[in-house]
C-alpha cells in the first residue's frame, strides 16, 4: 500500500534528520489532537491553545475531545487510516496495544530531549516496547482514600489510619447508623491491585516468554480477602463498579464516610452539592504497616503520534509542548495529577487531595506490560471474578478459573 | 393468476437493490471470507500485508469446546426471546383493537415510546433498574415482601444475569411484533370476522381459522425477524455483562466481539461471523423455502 | 368481566411498557442529588432543566443533529423507495431468478454488520471514503434495506391479489390499481418499515465510530449521546436527558405517521 511506504519513509527521513526546516507554508497547518473527555478542563485548553499558536505561526490546533465509549475502535481506525490525527492521548494500560502494532510513530530518539531520565516509570514502561519509545508520558494519577470530616468526627475518629488494620478499625466504627462506613463497590480493581502489590503478589507474571495470571497466589487471595472485609463495611453494591453509578455522586449525599478515588474527584462531589466543600479530607491508603503507605496503581495517559500523521515534525513540538514542564505544572495544578517527571512532583504539595496522592504515587505500580493486558480489562473477567468471591464464591476456585483466564487472554497472539 | 412477462420490467424494478447489496453488502462479506482464511490482526489492519492461513483460523474455532458451547447457549438464548417475543406480541396486538380508543392510543403510545428509546439509553436504564442497592426493582420487591431481595445481586449470578438481558430484550422488541401484527390486523377485511363470528366462532377459533392463516406469512415474518434480531442482538449484552459472569451471558456476537474487537483478531473474528452466517442459514432454510415457494 | 379482564391486562402491559422510559424522563429532570437518593422517588419534587441545559451544550450537539437528520432521512428514504421497487417486482410478477432473489434478500437479513465493520472500514479506506457522510448513508441504507423489501413483501402479499384486479376490471390502468388500491393498505406497512429503518439508522454507533474519524463535524447524535461519562463514570442525569431529545424525533415520526395512515388504520381497525 503506498500510503504505509509514504508513511514509513517519512518517520525515517524523521529519524534521520530531526531538526530540518520544513519551508513555511502560507496557509496555517492544522494540527488534529485527540484529548480524552474530562482529562483537561475546556479553560486550560482554550489557553494552550492561545498561547501555542501565538507561539507557532502558521500552526492551528484543532483540539477534539473524545468520549470514552468505543474509543478503543477509533484510536484504531485512526492509526489504521491514512489521514491520521497528529497527536492522540491515550490510557497507560492501552498504548502498548497501539505501539506494538506498528501504527505508532517511534520517538526513542527524543527520549532525551524530552528529558525521559525521570519520567514516571508508570506511564513510561507501557509506552515503550521492545526497546522503543513510542509512548510519551503525559500525566498520572494514583488512588487516596476520599473522606468526609463531618463523619469522622461523628464517630470519634480523630487521626486517619496509618495501617490497614486501624483501618478497618475505624472503617468499623464509621459504618453506624444510617452511615456506611466506606462505599467500595465490588468490581473497584485498581484498589484490590493494591492490595494484592502490598502482600507480594502480583496480577499476571513473565514465566518464560508467556504470561500467567496470579490471582490464585497465596498472596494474591490474601489481597483480595483485604477487600472482602473492608467492602462489607460499606453498602457498596456487589456487582457494579465504581462509575456505575458514580461513586461521587453517592458520596456527596452525606452518609458515605469514605470512598477510594483519585483526588480530581473532589471537584466532581462539590459540583453535586458544593455545601461539601471545607468537609473533605483526604489520605493515602494505607498499607501493611505504618511506615509506608500502601501500594497503588499509576493510572494515567501516554501520547502518541500516529505513523498516518501527515505532519509528523509539527506533530513532534506540539508533542514536546504538552509533555514540556510548563503544560504540565499548570496541567497538575489544574485537575490535581502528578506531572509525567518525577522532579516536578513539587508542585503537589500545597493541596491536601494531591500531597496524599504523592505519598501514595511514590509506591505506584502499573499493570503487567503486555499489549494484550487491555483485553484483560475490557472483558472484566477480574471485575466479575471479584463480585463472584464477594457474593459468595469460594476465593480459591474462582481465583484459579480467572488466572486461567488471563492467561490465555495474555498469551492470545496478537 | 400473476403476469409471466418476458418484459425487463421485474430486472429493472430490483436493479437498484442488487447494485447497493454488491457494493455495500457483497464486497465487504467476500472481503471478510478472504480475512478469515488469513492471519489478519491489529498489525495488518494497520499495515497491511496480511499472509495467507488456509484453515488455521476454523481449524482453532472448531476444535475448542468453547465455540460449541457458545453456539448451544445461543440458540436457548434465541429460543426463549423469540418464543416470549410472539406470544406476547401477538397478545397484545390482538388486544389493541378490543380496547377503548383512549387506552388503545395511551398503548400504543407507550409501545411507540419503549420502541423509540435509543438502545443504549435502555440498557442504561435496565442496568440501574436492577441493582443492587439503589436498584428500583429489588426496592420494589422488598417493599412487596420479599425480603430476600434486599440488595439482590442481578449481576452476580449468571442465570439472573441472563434473565435481565431476557426481560430488556423482550421489552425492546415486543413493541415491533405488537404494532406490524396490529398492522397487519388492520389489513384483514373486516366483513371475514364478522361472518367468521355470524356462523358462530368462538374467539380463540376465529383466532386460528381467521386471523392466523390471514397472517400467516406476516407471524412468519415477525418470527424470523425476530430469530435474526435476538442472534444477533449485542449492544445490549456488552454493556450488561461483557458476557459474563462466567460466560453464561457470551452469545454469537459477543464472542465474535472479543475476539475480533478485544482481541484485535479480526481472522478469527472473520471466521466466527462466516460460521454464523452458514448456521443461520441452515437454521432458517425450512423458512427460506416456504417463502420462495409463495 | 371479561371487559374488565381485558381493561386490567392492557393496564399492566402500559404500565410496564411506559416505566422504564418514565424513569428516563424523571431522571432527566431530577436534580443529580436526587438520582442516587436512597429510597426512590417517583414524582420530581424539584425538577430542574440543567441536565437538558449540560445535554444541548455539549459540543457539536446542533452539528452532530443535523448530520443524524440527514443520514438518517436519506438512507430511510432511499431504502424505501428501492424496496417498494424489489418488493413489488417480487410479489406481483414472476420472472426467472425470483426465488434466487428472494433467498438472497432474505440471507442480507442475516448479514453479520458487527464482523463487516472492518471490511467496510477497509473499503472506505482505500476509496477515499473515510470521513463522508454519504458512506455513512450508504451503509445505513444498506443495513435497512433486506429488512424493508421482506416486509413491504409480507405486506404486499397480504393484500388480496383479487381487490387489485378488480380495480383493474373496473377500468384502473395497473399503476393506478396500484396506487388507489394497494397503496392505502400498505401504508401502515410502510409506516412500520420506515419507522424501523429510521430507529435503525438513528441508534447506529459502531459504524459511525470507525467511518468518521479526523472530520468531528460529520458524527452523528449517538456519539453525541455517549459522551457523557468520563473517567469518573456516567453522568446519568445528562445521559437520560440527551436520551429523552435523542428519542424524541422518532415519536415524532411515529405520531406524524399515525396521523397520516390514521384513516387507514381505523378503516381497517377489528370491531371487537
Amino acid at each position: 500500500m503506498r500510503h504505509r511506504i509514504l508513511a514509513l519513509a517519512a518517520v525515517f527521513a524523521l529519524g534521520a534528520c530531526g531538526t530540518a526546516e520544513e519551508p513555511k507554508a502560507a496557509a496555517p497547518a492544522e494540527l488534529t489532537v485527540w484529548i480524552m473527555d474530562g482529562s483537561v478542563t475546556q479553560d486550560l485548553l482554550k489557553k494552550f491553545e492561545t498561547e501555542y499558536e501565538a507561539a507557532h505561526r502558521g500552526i492551528d490546533l484543532d483540539i477534539q475531545i473524545q468520549a470514552w465509549d468505543g474509543i478503543g475502535e477509533r484510536v484504531t481506525a485512526a492509526l489504521a487510516s491514512t489521514d491520521a490525527p497528529d497527536v492522540i492521548e491515550v490510557g497507560n494500560t492501552q498504548v502498548a496495544q497501539y505501539s506494538a502494532s506498528g501504527g505508532v510513530t517511534d520517538l526513542s530518539a527524543k527520549v532525551a530531549e524530552l528529558k525521559g531520565e525521570d519520567w514516571l516509570p508508570g506511564l513510561a514502561q507501557p509506552g515503550r516496547i521492545d526497546g522503543k519509545q513510542y509512548g510519551i508520558p503525559w500525566y498520572a494519577a494514583n488512588r487516596v482514600v476520599v473522606y468526609n470530616k463531618d463523619l469522622f468526627a461523628e464517630a470519634g475518629v480523630k487521626e486517619p489510619p496509618k495501617t490497614r488494620d486501624e483501618w478497618l478499625e475505624i472503617t468499623e466504627k464509621l459504618n453506624q447508623g444510617g452511615n456506611q462506613g466506606i462505599y467500595l463497590t465490588g468490581q473497584t480493581w485498581y484498589a484490590l491491585a493494591g492490595f494484592i502489590w502490598d502482600e507480594g503478589g502480583d496480577l499476571a507474571v513473565q514465566e518464560g516468554g508467556g504470561w500467567k495470571g496470579a490471582l490464585d497466589t497465596p498472596q494474591a487471595l490474601a489481597g483480595m480477602d483485604f477487600y472482602r472485609r473492608l467492602q462489607a463495611l460499606g453498602k457498596g453494591p456487589k456487582d457494579a463498579d465504581e462509575a456505575n453509578p458514580p461513586q461521587h455522586e453517592v458520596f456527596a449525599q452525606g452518609k458515605v464516610a469514605q470512598i477510594i478515588a483519585v483526588p480530581g474527584i473532589a471537584a466532581r462531589v462539590l459540583e453535586v452539592d458544593p455545601k461539601l466543600k471545607d468537609k473533605l479530607g483526604f489520605f493515602p491508603i494505607p498499607g501493611k504497616t505504618a511506615d509506608k503507605p500502601g501500594a497503588v496503581f499509576t493510572g494515567g495517559s501516554d501520547l502518541i503520534i500516529p505513523a498516518a500523521s501527515q505532519r509528523q515534525e509539527e506533530a513532534y513540538e506540539l508533542v514536546k509542548a504538552l509533555a514540556g514542564e510548563q503544560f504540565q505544572t499548570e496541567l497538575a495544578k489544574a485537575m490535581s495529577f502528578v506531572p509525567n517527571r518525577t522532579s516536578l512532583a513539587g508542585v503537589l504539595s500545597g493541596d491536601e487531595g494531591t500531597a496524599a496522592m504523592a505519598k501514595g504515587a511514590a509506591h505506584g505500580r502499573a499493570t503487567p506490560n503486555t499489549p494484550n493486558w487491555a483485553a484483560v480489562e475490557a472483558t472484566s473477567v477480574i471485575k466479575q471474578y471479584m463480585t463472584a468471591v464477594l457474593t459468595g464464591g469460594d476465593p480459591a476456585a474462582e481465583a484459579k478459573k480467572v488466572s486461567e483466564a488471563i492467561t490465555t487472554t495474555l498469551n492470545s497472539g496478537s | 393468476m400473476r403476469t409471466r412477462s418476458r418484459s425487463l420490467w421485474p430486472y429493472l424494478l430490483i436493479a437498484p437493490t442488487v447494485a447497493g447489496g454488491a457494493f455495500l453488502l457483497l464486497y465487504p462479506l467476500l472481503k471478510a471470507a478472504v480475512i478469515s482464511f488469513q492471519h489478519f490482526r491489529m498489525g495488518e489492519l494497520i499495515r497491511g500485508g496480511a499472509a495467507f492461513a488456509g484453515l488455521e483460523n476454523y481449524a482453532e474455532l472448531l476444535s475448542g469446546a468453547e465455540f460449541w458451547q457458545v453456539l448451544l447457549r445461543t440458540l436457548v438464548w434465541t429460543v426463549i426471546n423469540v418464543v416470549l417475543i410472539v406470544v406476547l406480541g401477538t397478545g397484545v396486538a390482538l388486544m389493541l383493537p378490543r380496547l377503548r380508543r383512549g387506552l388503545r392510543l395511551a398503548l400504543m403510545s407507550a409501545l411507540a415510546l419503549a420502541w423509540a428509546t435509543p438502545i443504549i439509553a435502555a440498557t442504561t436504564v435496565f442496568q440501574w433498574l436492577f441493582q443492587s442497592e439503589l436498584g428500583v426493582v429489588n426496592w420494589l420487591l422488598v417493599t412487596l415482601g420479599l425480603d430476600s431481595f434486599r440488595g439482590y445481586t442481578w449481576f452476580a449470578d449468571g442465570t439472573a444475569t441472563f434473565a435481565v438481558l431476557v426481560v430488556l430484550v423482550v421489552w425492546q422488541s415486543v413493541p415491533f411484533a405488537a404494532l406490524t401484527l396490529y398492522a397487519g390486523l388492520t389489513t384483514i377485511p373486516v366483513e371475514l370476522f364478522e361472518s367468521a363470528r355470524i356462523d358462530g366462532g368462538t374467539g380463540r377459533q376465529v383466532f386460528t381459522k381467521v386471523t392466523f392463516p390471514m397472517l400467516r406469512q406476516l407471524f412468519a415474518l415477525v418470527a424470523s425477524l425476530e430469530v435474526i434480531w435476538v442472534a444477533k442482538c449485542f449492544p445490549q449484552i456488552w454493556v450488561l455483562s461483557q458476557g459474563g459472569p462466567d460466560d453464561a451471558t457470551t452469545t454469537l456476537p459477543v464472542y465474535a466481539f472479543k475476539i475480533a474487537r478485544v482481541l484485535h483478531r479480526y481472522d478469527l473474528g472473520s471466521a466466527v461471523a462466516m460460521l454464523t452466517v452458514v448456521i443461520l442459514a441452515v437454521a432458517l432454510i425450512s423458512n427460506l423455502r416456504r417463502m420462495v415457494r409463495t | 368481566m371479561k371487559r374488565l379482564l381485558l381493561n386490567a391486562a392492557a393496564v399492566v402491559v402500559f404500565a410496564v411498557t411506559i416505566f422504564p422510559v418514565y424513569w428516563m424522563f424523571l431522571t432527566a429532570f431530577k436534580p443529580t442529588r436526587d438520582i442516587q437518593a436512597d429510597t426512590p422517588t417517583f414524582w420530581p419534587t424539584a425538577p430542574t432543566l440543567d441536565h437538558f441545559i449540560t445535554a444541548v451544550n455539549a459540543p457539536g450537539f446542533w452539528t452532530y443533529w443535523r448530520n443524524s437528520l440527514l443520514v438518517t432521512a436519506a438512507a430511510v428514504l432511499i431504502a424505501l423507495v428501492v424496496a417498494l421497487l424489489a418488493a413489488f417486482a417480487v410479489s406481483r410478477m414472476r420472472w426467472r431468478g425470483r426465488g434466487a432473489f428472494v433467498v438472497a434478500v432474505f440471507a442480507a437479513q442475516m448479514a453479520p454488520w458487527e464482523a463487516l465493520l472492518v471490511p467496510v472500514f477497509i473499503i472506505a479506506r482505500d476509496t477515499d471514503l473515510l470521513d463522508s457522510l454519504a458512506m455513512l448513508t450508504g451503509v445505513y441504507f444498506m443495513i435497512t434495506l433486506p429488512f424493508t423489501i421482506v416486509t413491504l413483501r409480507g405486506f404486499l402479499a397480504a393484500i388480496p391479489l383479487e381487490l387489485e384486479e378488480a380495480a383493474q376490471v373496473d377500468g384502473c390502468s395497473r399503476p393506478a390499481a396500484f396506487r388507489r388500491v394497494v397503496f392505502p393498505l400498505l401504508a401502515p406497512g410502510l409506516m412500520a418499515t420506515s419507522l424501523f429503518g429510521f430507529i435503525t439508522a438513528w441508534n447506529e454507533f459502531a459504524f459511525v465510530n470507525v467511518l468518521i474519524i479526523k472530520d468531528q463535524d460529520k458524527r452523528t447524535l449517538p456519539v453525541w449521546l455517549s459522551s457523557f461519562r468520563d473517567v469518573f463514570g456516567t453522568d446519568w442525569g445528562a445521559t437520560m436527558a440527551a436520551a429523552s431529545l435523542f428519542a424524541l424525533p422518532v415519536l415524532l415520526l411515529f405520531l406524524f405517521l399515525q396521523r397520516s395512515v390514521g384513516t387507514g388504520m381505523t378503516a381497517g381497525a377489528v370491531k371487537g
